[in-house]
């Protein structure tokens, strides 16, 4: 063992160039003997964690090696809304020097668990509060909107650099690296718009609508129909039939199924899409894994929907072999 | 009252069908339920169901299947522990009630914590009854048709056991049998009103019309006719309440199950004053009072 240098658990995110970059910095510190080991290398890397596995993703991408960040939530087949925590996960917040959470009543029972456990010197990022959103937010699925994760990756760096001053200047550089990488994404999302601006889509709920509405797409579900479907509760008649009828009247040209929030009634919105040859594009409330980083996953999305619209093609999941 | 499109709406016409099945057939059952006794036993068994309807989202079968299993289980083993007198077996149905509802609770946390179904909990113990498949109407009323030609074939021996089981036990009437046949029979009724209302509201079809027309009915058969009018209009109204409250609340439409059991609790309220006068009407009409139920009506 290299110091701690390596010990920085999550090469899989990293690109080639990075582990190159980290070998070599492993072989200059073996040969000093650590001297260059420092801050909070010593004592390992800061402990930090993602509520949901696509803001641990962020954090790690800013802390690099100087953090290991671990997430809650990242089962792409399970609904966070519903989450319960366990004993195990409360160690998991109890030990984190920095917690990043949602907020708008996503991720609530993360906020009793911080509180179980006090600490002063625990950092705790609501990204709601970061982004100043009243409680009455309807749509809690944040991280879908283009303007978020650069603001909360700012506010990582931030608390990351108070923690760690000497690297201060590391992490903002990361920062401005993570800015520049969601460009693809930023410049996807505008080519959808001026050449499909206006596109009718149908979901079963609002998890990717903060970027549907960048890209111009009209939204025909009724909104109480996707909050329905959020929250399990009944559906009105009314919704159901009008949902039933974009798709038999071929109204909308994409279906945007949330891939963690399924039941009945969203599976047969999903039989008769199929039924009506409407493509379906999967969303998802977590990052799915592996194979995907924040931005490959928000790029993903994007491309998805632009295959539908102008293919016809259908991406209902964005994991291989499903 | 009802807006445009009502009968038109597909979810709607799906409601009325199934809702009205589930009404019927918890009508007819529920007057002998009542007269047997066994109101807490029909409860216990709408609960039972609820851990096969969470079994089922968990497994991936129809919800309307993982009910009515585990509904017919449990009435198999409340009527196998079979206890004899009346205090004994409300003991052994709630301790039957508490393991199917433990049961419940592992299926929905499973649910909940290892699949997508968020809804689980609320799908299963309140009902949703505009989000139910259309493909489940055919295999639905089967079952409900099933359980009503049971309840023909079972009826005079049914009403002696329920008027009179030592009689009925010197006529040669096997109660055993005819019991647990009785429970199956109440095993589909709430099966199919727990995929329509709800587990935990399923007793308020099964109980409540039942009871409020025997307050007023004299005759076994006026009973049954007036409980299925009555759980129909409960059902069938409550779907046109349940579809007029979208209107009431922009955007917001109410739970269908809180208008069933509002029109059901309301039913069995009003039918306590109409039997009184009845009964007073009669009193004064007739010199001898009209002796109770006879076998066979």
């Amino acid at each position: 063992m290299i110091c701690h240098i390596i010990r920085s658990d999550h090469f899989g995110a990293w690109g080639m160039a990075d582990f190159r970059a980290a070998l070599v910095l492993a072989v200059l510190v073996a040969g000093t003997g650590c001297a260059l080991a420092s801050g909070p290398i010593k004592d390992g890397p800061i402990r930090a964690v993602g509520i949901e596995n696509e803001y641990a993703n962020v954090i790690q991408q800013i802390g690099r090696r100087y953090v290991a960040a671990s997430a809650i939530e990242s089962n792409p087949n399970t609904d966070p809304h519903s989450f319960e925590a366990s004993p195990r996960v409360a160690q998991q917040i109890a030990g984190a020097a920095l917690v990043v959470e949602n907020g708008v009543g996503y991720d609530s029972w993360a906020d009793k668990i911080i509180a179980a456990a006090p600490d002063p010197h625990r950092v705790v990022i609501n990204v709601q509060h970061l982004l100043g959103l009243p409680n009455a937010t309807p749509n809690p699925h944040l991280w879908y909107a283009p303007t978020t994760m650069p603001v909360v990756a700012k506010a990582v760096a931030a608390a990351l650099g108070r923690m760690a001053p000497g690297h201060a200047a590391y992490f903002e550089a990361n920062v401005a690296r993570f800015d520049a990488s969601l460009k693809p994404w930023y410049a996807a999302i505008a080519a959808f718009k001026a050449r499909y601006g206006g596109t009718p889509v149908a979901v079963t709920e609002p998890v990717g609508d903060y970027m549907l509405e960048a890209a111009g797409a009209d939204i025909e579900t009724p909104f109480s129909l996707q909050a329905a479907i959020m929250n399990g509760t009944d559906p009105s008649p009314q919704d159901v039939a009008t949902q039933n009828a974009l798709f038999n009247a071929h109204k909308v040209k994409v279906f945007v199924y949330n891939q963690q929030v399924t039941d009945p009634l969203t599976a047969s919105f999903l039989d008769l899409a199929r039924k009506d040859h409407i493509p379906v594009v999967g969303v998802y409330e977590t990052m799915p894994t592996p194979g995907y980083d924040y931005q490959s996953w928000m790029l993903a999305e994007v491309q998805a929907l632009q295959r539908a619209v102008t293919a016809g093609i259908s991406t209902q999941s964005l994991l291989g072999g499903k | 009252m009802i807006g445009g499109g009502f009968f038109g709406n597909g979810p709607v016409q799906v409601a009325l069908l199934i809702g009205g099945g589930a009404a019927v057939v918890s009508a007819v059952v529920g007057v002998f339920t009542v007269m047997r006794g066994q109101s807490f036993a029909g409860h216990a068994l709408a609960d039972i169901s609820s851990a096969g309807g969470s079994a089922s989202l968990l497994l991936g079968i129809p919800a309307l299947a993982g009910f009515l299993a585990m509904a017919a289980l449990g009435a198999g083993g409340m009527e196998m522990i079979g206890a004899r007198q009346i205090r004994e077996r409300d003991l052994v149905t709630g301790i039957v009630l508490g393991a199917g509802l433990g049961l419940t609770a592992l299926f929905l946390y499973l649910d909940i914590s290892t699949t997508s179904a968020s809804g689980a909990a609320n799908t299963v113990m309140f009902g949703s009854m505009f989000a139910i498949a259309p493909g489940t109407v055919p295999f639905a009323l089967g079952v409900g048709a099933l359980a009503l030609a049971v309840s023909v074939v079972l009826y005079r021996p049914l009403l002696l056991i329920a008027i009179d089981p030592d009689l009925a036990a010197i006529r040669g009437v096997n109660a055993r049998l005819l019991g647990l046949l009785h429970l199956l029979v109440l095993a589909v009724a709430v099966a199919l009103s727990a995929m329509t209302i709800g587990a935990i509201l399923s007793t308020a079809l099964l109980i409540g019309p039942a009871a409020a027309a025997l307050r007023v009915a004299t005759r076994p058969v006026w009973a049954i006719v007036l409980a299925v009018t009555i759980g129909l209009v409960a059902t069938w109204g409550g779907i046109a309440l349940a579809y007029d409250s979208f209107y009431w609340t922009p955007g917001h439409g109410w739970p269908v199950s809180f208008f069933v059991v509002v029109i059901v609790v309301a039913s069995y309220a009003a039918a306590g004053p109409v039997g009184g006068a009845l009964a007073r009407r009669r009193a004064t009409a007739l010199p001898a009072p009209v002796s109770g139920f006879e076998p066979g009506g």
